[in-house]
């Protein structure tokens, strides 16, 4: 009978179409997991089903290496998902997920919606990273694709410094200005300095009483600014000791200073006319231990009693013992250092002293050599700048918090940047 | 050995207190023994810190060690007084090395932190409410200012201290020496620490007067 | 009686007086302490006879120096007889390093650098003990190094100390894993600029000559980046402002820091432009931080001299501008 055979048929047929028809949709809603998704983990559905909106995914996620830092930082970018730019959007933000070599994904930022960029500041140089971004919805995310793997790579320029870079050149080229025209011949000027003038009545003063003048020129190398400061004064110093017919002691506490301590007593002792006065003894190596140093030092004092002592350089917690000691001996003393804890036991216990700067104006002054004019001068410009940066400052801030000016507020914003150190 | 020791320690510490009393045998032992000790012992702690533990170590691992090396030994040159200029050389590496690592850490932290830290407010709405509420935040800013500014004006040496610049050179010397005062009086302590430290070893370690 | 024998006497006297107090310790004799009212006469006595000395000034008759000394001496020594104890002011700065350290999660890595000294260590080492024991109680890990030479053994001077106390021996830590010291490394601020780079470059050993890589606590410790906090305990250079310009302006380590009370008026500045977080400055710093960590040292008990001997030094620089006013300007060019 072949209408049956037909029936029959036509039956099979429709049974054979629902059947495809359920294998493709249960292909289809199961093919994410039987996909191969190495590059990101299962899509996590929500329990309900009025909470399952399926999110696009970013696209174009690239993660590059910040150009021109340390490198320590990856930057992120991406094309925000297309459902970003629905009026009523079920996006609540962006999650960023990092992989750091072969470890387990980690969240390290969840970012506004609309983000489409972000950097990575906590990367360590020399590993390997890759990322993806997820879109979140309120009970599910949405990864994207990961991204290759990359490593943070330092430049040899890093621009988040630039502008402390320009800083220093505009104080640097004042510097080099200001050497150049010294060097010319014009003179720099430098306001009196207190104390300078009782440098040669303090040299006389021991010349008349027939006791030595001691000179102590810190107790740090010559790799300090300030020791270096201090030989240059007793160039001056051992100058007029040597024209006044006096004697000079110099203790020094490390062997490079005594060598050129030496160099510098013997010149001018030559330069005076008298350099079969100068005796290698007039300076002598103690030891590099401060406190033994300072011993050292203080039975000098006590058993030679000059008649003026010189502290000049850098000094640390011995200032004031060999101030007091130099005090109780009578002594005139005339000390300076950089060292801003230790400035007030000068003050206290001597007759002049250069504060902190000052020994390297004096030094420039009684030098007169144009490298040091024309240095001090270049600082003084740094001042100038920081004086005016200040002023600005205040005022803006001042303005912008009290009366919410905005104009004051984007000053002050602009010299944030150029004043962060990062 | 303990007890030598305990007693060393003591004899030599009175020893140096001796010298508040004047100058006299057993402050000139104690002093010598430990201008001594003390250069010995900083001779061994560079050898055997520096020389051994740093190049004579390291040296195969790093061999830019042996341009140190070499450099340090053209220093010792400065003994040979026909050859002594070439130690300048290695003196001038430290000097220029050690200029250019501070100049821009002391830009960076000294100055462009320090000048931004200085930006204060004179006047904010949160003096008059919150956490800063209070006559003194405002005091406290305009000294930090004030005081910042004339200490820089003080230190500038291009210009004569006269007239008004002179006037606000005067204010800046006042902020300097209040400043250089509490300073003073800081050390004070520092001292007195290490006094107690002394006396408390004497009548606590050495005679076990105290607990 | 020439002075000569005066002094021989003199000596000879504290000779035996220090023999037989020693002769005393070493058989077993308790302490001394003085009852209350013995310590109110001893400071009352003191007081008035500092009023004296103001009054022979007023009147002209100027005292000798070595008078001062003596006093100074006595408010020091007196006060560790006396029983009772100061109360302790905790400032702002050292609650903001405690609270840094109990921010820190379990585990975290603290990299505490000892440079500093023996002459520093009466106001440095109650600070290094108080930190670590800190450290140790929070159960974090504690990196110690030293750019100075007697740094790190200071530093086992200190983990000794701490080692006596029964609560943190309970917590079995064990060196290596829980704490390490990788000792001295001569180059200052060179140092810390390598750090920055790679810790294993400037410390290839430890303290006790195990390799670096053999230590579990800082095998995966490259450089700054793996620390999560770092206390600095210094006395000078290099020190702190060394390791504010480097490791923490230039690398970001969050940092505080313990000074001796010389430096710590500089290292303000610092602190209030936010480069330091904490400060402990001298011994009021390290007994400020004892309290905050309820834990009496010798920071707390040094604090009652510390109070006397400044109460005795502001008497004399009363009575000394009492006598500069009474004498007149002196001139600038002193005679003998």
């Amino acid at each position: 009978m072949t209408f049956h055979r037909g029936r029959t048929s036509s039956l099979a047929s429709g049974f054979s179409a629902r059947l495809i028809i359920v294998i493709v949709v249960i292909a289809f809603l199961a093919a994410p997991a039987m996909w191969s998704r190495a590059d990101g983990p299962d899509i996590v559905l929500a329990g309900s089903d009025s909470a399952l909106v399926s999110l696009a995914p970013v696209t174009s996620l690239v993660a590059a290496d910040n150009t021109y830092d340390n490198g320590d930082a990856l930057r992120l970018t991406w094309v925000p998902s297309i459902d970003d730019r629905l009026i009523d959007s079920k996006i609540i933000g962006y999650r960023v997920y990092r992989l750091a070599g072969t470890g387990e994904p980690e969240a390290i930022a969840d970012l506004p919606p609309g983000s489409n960029q972000y950097l990575d500041e906590t990367v360590l140089r020399d590993s390997v990273y890759s990322y993806y971004v997820s879109t979140l919805s309120e009970r599910a995310e949405f990864p994207s694709n990961r991204t290759a793997v990359i490593s943070p790579q330092r430049e040899w320029i890093n621009l988040d410094r630039g502008y402390l870079f320009l800083i220093a050149l505009a104080i640097a080229g004042a510097v080099i200005y200001y050497v150049t025209v010294a060097k010319r011949g014009k003179k720099l000027f430098v306001r009196k300095i207190a104390g300078l003038e009782a440098i040669d009545d303090a040299v006389g003063r021991a010349t008349e009483m027939g006791r030595p003048v001691l000179f102590i020129p810190g107790i740090h190398d010559m790799d300090d600014v300030q020791t270096l400061a201090a030989l240059t004064i007793l160039g001056r110093v051992s100058r007029t000791i040597a024209d006044y017919e006096s004697k000079i002691f110099m203790p020094v506490a490390r062997s490079l200073v005594m060598t050129a301590g030496r160099e510098v007593i013997k010149s001018s002792y030559q330069a005076a006319g008298r350099p079969d006065a100068y005796s290698d003894d007039m300076v002598n190596y103690i030891t590099d231990e401060q406190f033994g140093y300072v011993a050292a030092v203080d039975g000098i004092m006590v058993r030679e009693k000059p008649a003026t002592v010189f502290l000049l350089g850098a000094f640390f917690a011995e200032s004031l013992i060999l101030a007091e000691t130099g005090n109780s001996v009578g002594a005139i003393q005339i000390a300076g250092t950089a060292r801003p804890a230790q400035l007030p036991f000068f003050i206290a216990a001597c007759d002049f002293t250069l504060i902190g700067e000052e020994l390297f104006a004096a030094s420039a002054y009684l030098s007169g050599e144009p490298r040091q004019l024309g240095s001090l001068k270049g600082q003084d410009v740094g001042k100038v700048i920081a004086m005016v940066v200040i002023m600005i400052g205040v005022i803006s801030l001042t303005f912008a918090e009290a009366w919410k000016i905005e104009f004051m507020q984007d000053i002050l914003d602009r010299l944030s940047v150029v004043f962060s150190t990062n | 050995m303990e007890h030598f020791a305990l007693w060393l320690s003591a004899f030599l510490t009175l020893g140096i207190l001796s010298f508040l009393y004047k100058d006299n045998p057993w402050y000139k032992l104690s002093e010598a023994v430990f201008v001594g000790i003390s250069a010995g012992f900083w001779f061994v702690t560079l050898f055997w810190d520096n020389l051994v533990g740093k190049f004579w170590d390291g040296w195969q691992d790093e061999p830019m060690l042996w341009v140190g090396a070499a450099l340090g030994f053209l220093m010792l040159l400065r003994l040979v007084p026909r050859i002594g200029w070439i130690s300048r050389w290695p003196l001038a590496f430290i000097v220029g090395a050690t200029s250019g690592l501070w100049l821009m850490n002391y830009l960076a932290s000294n100055i462009m932190v320090q000048v931004q830290a200085t930006i204060q407010p004179l006047f904010s709405t949160s003096y008059a409410s919150g956490p800063d509420a209070g006559w003194g935040a405002i005091v406290g800013s305009l000294v930090i200012v004030v005081g910042t500014f004339t200490g820089l004006v003080y230190f500038y040496f291009s210009k004569e201290h006269k007239g008004a610049f002179g006037a606000t050179a005067r204010v800046g010397i006042f902020f300097i020496m209040i400043t250089f005062g509490a300073s003073f009086g800081y050390t004070v302590m520092s001292r007195m620490s290490l006094l107690i430290g002394r006396i408390d070893f004497l009548l606590g370690d050495w005679l076990g007067l105290i607990n | 009686m020439s002075t000569r024998a005066k002094e021989l006497i003199a000596l000879g006297a504290i000779t035996l007086f220090a023999l037989s107090f020693y002769l005393n310790k070493v058989w077993g004799r308790g302490t001394f302490e003085f009852p209350t009212w013995l310590s109110a006469v001893v400071i009352a006595l003191i007081g008035l006879s500092l009023l004296w000395i103001l009054v022979l000034t007023l009147k002209g008759r100027l005292i000798e120096r070595r008078v001062v000394f003596v006093y100074v001496g006595f408010a020091v020594a007196l006060p560790l007889f006396m029983s009772f104890s100061q109360k302790i002011t905790i400032s702002p700065e050292v609650y903001q390093l405690h609270d840094a350290l109990m921010e820190l999660p379990a585990g975290s890595k603290v990299l505490i650098s000892f440079d500093y000294d023996p002459p520093s260590a009466p106001e440095l080492q109650p600070m290094a003990e108080s930190i670590i024991r800190v450290c140790f109680e929070k159960d974090l890990k504690v990196i110690v190094m030293g750019l100075w030479p007697q740094g790190p053994q200071q530093a086992n001077l200190a983990l000794e100390k701490v080692f006596q106390d029964s609560a943190i021996v309970a917590k079995n830590l064990q060196y290596g894993k829980d704490y390490v010291n990788l000792g001295f490394q001569a180059g200052n601020e060179f140092v810390i600029q390598r750090m920055g780079s790679s810790f294993e470059s400037m410390f290839p050993s430890d303290y006790e000559g195990t390799p670096y890589k053999e230590i579990p606590l800082v095998r995966n410790v490259r450089n700054f980046s793996n620390v999560d906090f770092s206390v600095n305990l210094s006395a000078g250079f290099p020190g702190t402002v060394e390791w504010v310009q480097i490791a923490v302006d230039r690398y970001g380590l969050p940092m505080g820091a313990g000074n001796t009370a010389v430096q710590a008026p500089v290292m303000y500045a610092y602190l209030n432009a936010g480069q330091l977080e904490g400060l402990l400055g001298g011994m009021s710093g390290a007994a400020e931080f004892e309290a905050v960590a309820e834990y009496q040292a010798k920071g707390t008990k040094f604090m009652l001299s510390q109070s006397f001997a400044h109460v005795v030094v502001i008497a004399f620089v009363i009575i000394g501008n009492v006598a500069f006013f009474r004498s007149g300007r002196k001139s600038k060019l002193r005679g003998n």
